[in-house]
C-alpha cells in the first residue's frame, strides 16, 4: 500500500465529485430535502387539527353544547352546515370527507336520559363520509373516543379502567429526532453503494482501469482510496444533515463516538456490496439498475423512513436480516436513547457483516484484465 | 554487447489461448533497444494480445517473454515502473484537466521530477492544459495518452493502435509526436493496421496474421524481398488502354478510382506499355510508377488487403 498513491486517487475522486454538480446535488442535497419534507409533515404531529363539518338539525342548547365540547377537544376546526342542505350532496359537492349530523330530537332524548334515568334511551349521531379519503377513519376514531367519554360521564359512574403513561425516555422525543439517524444511515448507504458500482463500472467500461493496471497502483491502493473517498462524502453529508436538523428543527440528538463508528461500518458494508456487484455488472447503464435493486428494498424495509413495527410480521423478519436495519437502530440507540450497550451490540453485528462483504468485495474486484 | 544488453524485449515461443481460440500461435521475435518496432496486422490477428502480454496486462498460456531482462510473468512489479503503456481505446478521468491528469499519473509512478510542462509541450497541448479531458477531441485525447505514457521516463513505450479511429489529419499530428519519440531514441513497441504508419515510424516491422508472424524486417527489406516489382498506374480516357495492356500479357486491374493498376517487372515494361498505347492511339491522362508498399507485401503474404473504410472503420478483404 502506498499512501501517496491513495492520496492522489482521493484527490482525483473529490475533484471529479466537486466538478460533477448533478452528482454533488443528489449526494448532499437529496437527504437534506428528505429531512425538510418529512420533518415539515410530521413536525406538529401532536397538534394536528382536522376540519369537521357539523349539521345541527336540533338547534338547541344541548346540541350547541355538544358542538362546543368537540371544539374544546382541540382536534377539530368546526364548520357549521345549514340544516336545510342535503349532507350527502354537500360532501360530494364540497370535497369534504365527513359531515357529522346531530338529529332533530337530540335535546329531547338527552333530557329524557338524564331526567328519567332511562338508560335505554339513546340518540344516534350520523357520519356522512367519503370512504376514499385517507384521513376520514382517523377523524371518526377521534369522534368515537370523544363520544365514549361523554357516554361514560353521563353514566354517573367513575371509569373502571384508567390509564397512565410512562415513557421509557426521560425526555419526550419528536418524530424528526428518530428520522434523522435513519436518513443518515440511508444517505451513507446510497452514496457508498451507488458510488462504488457506478464509478468502477464506468471506469472499467471506458478503459481507465485497464490503463491504471499498467501503473504501480495496486488493487489495495484503489480499494482503500475508494473507501476514504466514500467516508469523506459520508462525513460531509452527515454534517450537513445534522446542521439542518439543529438549525431548522432544533433537534435533540446526542453526538458521540458511535456516530463515526456506524458511518465507517456503513461505508465498509455498502462499498463491499458495491464491489461485489461491480464484478457482475458489465455496463455502466445497468449499474444504476443493479444498485437500485439492492437499495430500494433496503431503504423502505429497514426502518429508515418508518418503524418496522408498522409492517407485517414476515417483513419485520426480513427487515432484521437487512444490514441497514442495524445501522439505523445502532444510530438511534446512540443518538436518541444514548444506549451504549445496544449501540455496541448493533455495531458488532454490522461490523461482522461489513468485514465479510468487504473481504468478498476485494476478492471480487477485477483489477487486472481477465488473464 | 550481450544479448540482454542489446534487446529490450525477447519473445520466445509465445502462445495465448482463450478457450478454443488460439489468439497467438508460437511466435518469437526480439526488439532491440532504441528501435521502433511495429506489429502490423488486421483486427483479430493477435496484435493486442501480444502487446498486452509483453506489457504485463495479460499472462501467456505458454512461452517466455523477457522485458528489460526480466520475465514479465514473474517481475511485473519491477517492470511496470520502467515502462509506459498506451492501451487500445485509452481513456482517462473526464473531469480532470490535462495538467491534473499528468500530475496524477506522475504521482502514481512516484515521480517527483516529472516535467509536466515539458510533456504538455512535447504533445503540443499548451493551449489545452486547463481543459478537462471530457472536452478534448479524439486526437487531443490520444496525444494526452502518449504524454501519460512518458510521465515516468520509461525505457520502453508500448502504443497499442495509437491512431485508430482518428481522421487522417489528426493521425498525422500524432505521428509527429511519435517521430519526436523516435528521434529521442526511445524503444517503442507499436501495434497498428496502418501500413503508412508502420513504414513511416518503424525500424522493424513484424507482420502478424491469424496469431502467427509471417514476415519481419525493416520496411525496405520486407518490400525488397517480398515485392520485387513496380506498380504502374494509368489514368485512361476509356477502356481501350486496359485491353491493350492485357494483350501485352500483363494482368491489369481497376482500383477504386477506375485507374488501371499493372504490376511490372522493370522500367522496360513501362516503356513497352506506353509505346503500345501510343501506337494504338489510346489516350492517357496521367501515369504513376512507384515501388510497392507494405500493403502489397501484406497482400502477397496473406492474400488479404488492409483498408480503412470511409467512416474510419478498418476492414479486411
Amino acid at each position: 500500500m502506498n499512501l501517496r498513491v491513495v492520496g492522489a486517487n482521493l484527490v482525483v475522486s473529490i475533484k471529479s465529485f466537486y466538478r460533477e454538480r448533478t452528482a454533488m446535488f443528489f449526494t448532499l442535497a437529496f437527504p437534506i430535502i428528505l429531512i425538510l419534507v418529512f420533518g415539515s409533515i410530521f413536525m406538529d404531529q401532536d397538534n394536528v387539527s382536522f376540519e369537521l363539518c357539523v349539521q345541527d338539525l336540533d338547534r338547541t342548547d344541548s346540541s350547541a353544547h355538544l358542538v362546543k365540547t368537540l371544539r374544546l377537544n382541540g382536534k377539530f376546526k368546526i364548520t357549521g352546515i345549514d340544516p336545510a342542505i342535503n349532507a350527502t350532496q354537500y360532501v360530494k359537492d364540497n370535497k369534504v370527507n365527513l359531515v357529522l349530523i346531530i338529529p332533530k330530537d337530540y335535546e329531547t332524548s338527552f333530557n329524557q336520559h338524564i331526567d328519567t334515568d332511562d338508560f335505554s334511551t339513546s340518540v344516534t349521531l350520523t357520519y356522512v363520509y367519503d370512504p376514499s379519503s385517507s384521513s376520514v377513519s382517523t377523524k371518526m376514531q377521534i369522534l368515537n373516543a370523544v363520544f365514549a367519554v361523554i357516554n361514560q360521564e353521563m353514566s354517573g359512574k367513575p371509569p373502571f379502567i384508567r390509564t397512565a403513561e410512562t415513557s421509557i425516555l426521560t425526555k419526550k422525543y419528536r418524530f424528526i429526532e428518530f428520522f434523522i439517524p435513519g436518513i443518515i444511515a440511508m444517505a451513507v448507504m446510497t452514496a457508498s453503494l451507488f458510488g462504488t458500482v457506478n464509478l468502477n463500472t464506468e471506469l472499467r467500461q471506458k478503459g481507465v482501469i485497464r490503463k491504471l493496471s499498467t501503473t504501480p497502483i495496486t488493487r489495495t491502493d484503489w480499494v482503500l482510496s475508494n473507501i476514504l473517498y466514500q467516508f469523506t462524502l459520508a462525513i460531509v453529508s452527515t454534517i450537513a444533515m445534522l446542521l439542518v436538523g439543529y438549525a431548522v428543527y432544533n433537534v435533540s440528538l446526542q453526538i458521540n463516538a458511535w456516530l463515526p463508528v456506524f458511518i465507517v461500518l456503513d461505508v465498509f458494508a455498502f462499498v463491499g456490496i458495491g464491489m461485489i456487484l461491480t464484478r457482475f455488472v458489465k455496463e455502466a447503464q445497468s449499474a444504476a439498475a443493479a444498485a437500485n435493486a439492492i437499495m430500494f428494498p433496503m431503504m423502505f424495509l429497514s426502518g429508515s423512513f418508518f418503524p418496522i413495527e408498522m409492517m407485517p410480521g414476515f417483513l419485520q423478519t426480513l427487515a432484521r436480516i437487512l444490514p441497514l436495519y442495524y445501522v439505523n437502530e445502532g444510530l438511534r440507540a446512540s443518538m436518541v436513547f444514548v444506549d451504549h450497550m445496544t449501540a455496541l451490540r448493533y455495531s458488532v453485528i454490522i461490523g461482522v457483516f461489513a468485514a465479510v462483504v468487504f473481504i468478498l468485495g476485494i476478492i471480487a474486484t477485477q483489477w487486472e484484465e481477465g488473464k | 554487447m550481450t544479448r540482454e544488453a542489446e534487446h529490450a524485449i525477447e519473445v520466445e515461443k509465445l502462445t495465448k489461448r482463450y478457450g478454443d481460440l488460439l489468439a497467438v500461435n508460437d511466435i518469437s521475435f526480439n526488439v532491440r533497444k532504441g528501435e521502433v518496432f511495429a506489429l502490423l496486422g488486421p483486427n483479430g490477428a493477435g496484435k493486442t494480445t501480444t502487446v498486452e502480454i509483453i506489457d504485463t496486462i495479460r499472462t501467456p498460456t505458454s512461452g517466455k517473454v523477457t522485458l528489460l531482462g526480466m520475465n514479465v510473468t514473474k517481475k511485473k512489479h519491477d517492470i511496470v515502473p520502467r515502462i509506459g503503456v498506451l492501451p487500445q481505446g485509452f481513456s482517462s478521468f473526464d473531469r480532470l484537466t490535462v495538467r491534473e491528469t499528468l500530475q496524477y499519473y506522475s504521482r502514481l509512478f512516484h515521480s517527483r521530477n516529472t516535467d509536466v510542462d515539458g510533456l504538455i509541450e512535447l504533445v503540443n497541448l499548451q493551449d489545452k492544459a486547463k481543459e478537462q479531458y471530457m472536452n478534448l477531441s479524439g486526437g487531443l485525447k490520444q496525444r494526452l495518452g502518449i504524454a501519460i505514457t512518458l510521465v515516468n521516463e520509461p525505457e520502453v513505450v508500448f502504443l497499442d493502435e495509437p491512431t485508430t479511429g482518428l481522421d487522417p489529419r489528426v493521425r498525422r499530428e500524432v505521428w509527429e509526436v511519435l517521430l519526436g519519440l523516435k528521434k529521442k531514441g526511445r524503444t517503442v513497441f507499436l501495434t497498428t493496421h496502418y501500413m503508412e504508419e508502420a513504414e513511416l515510424l518503424a525500424d522493424t516491422v513484424a507482420i502478424i496474421s491469424r496469431g502467427k508472424i509471417i514476415a519481419m524486417g525493416s520496411p525496405g527489406k520486407l518490400i525488397e524481398s517480398n515485392a520485387n516489382y513496380l506498380i504502374l498506374t494509368l489514368q485512361a480516357v476509356d477502356e481501350k488502354a486496359f485491353h491493350i495492356v492485357r494483350k501485352l500479357g500483363f494482368e491489369p486491374v481497376h482500383d477504386d478510382h477506375k485507374n488501371i493498376k499493372i504490376r511490372v517487372g522493370h522500367t522496360d515494361d513501362v516503356q513497352k506499355i506506353l509505346s503500345a498505347n501510343k501506337d494504338a492511339g489510346a489516350s492517357l491522362l496521367s501515369l504513376d510508377v512507384r515501388k510497392p508498399n507494405l500493403e502489397e507485401v501484406f497482400l502477397k503474404l496473406t492474400g488479404e488487403a488492409l483498408r480503412e473504410g470511409p467512416s474510419g472503420v478498418r476492414r479486411t478483404e
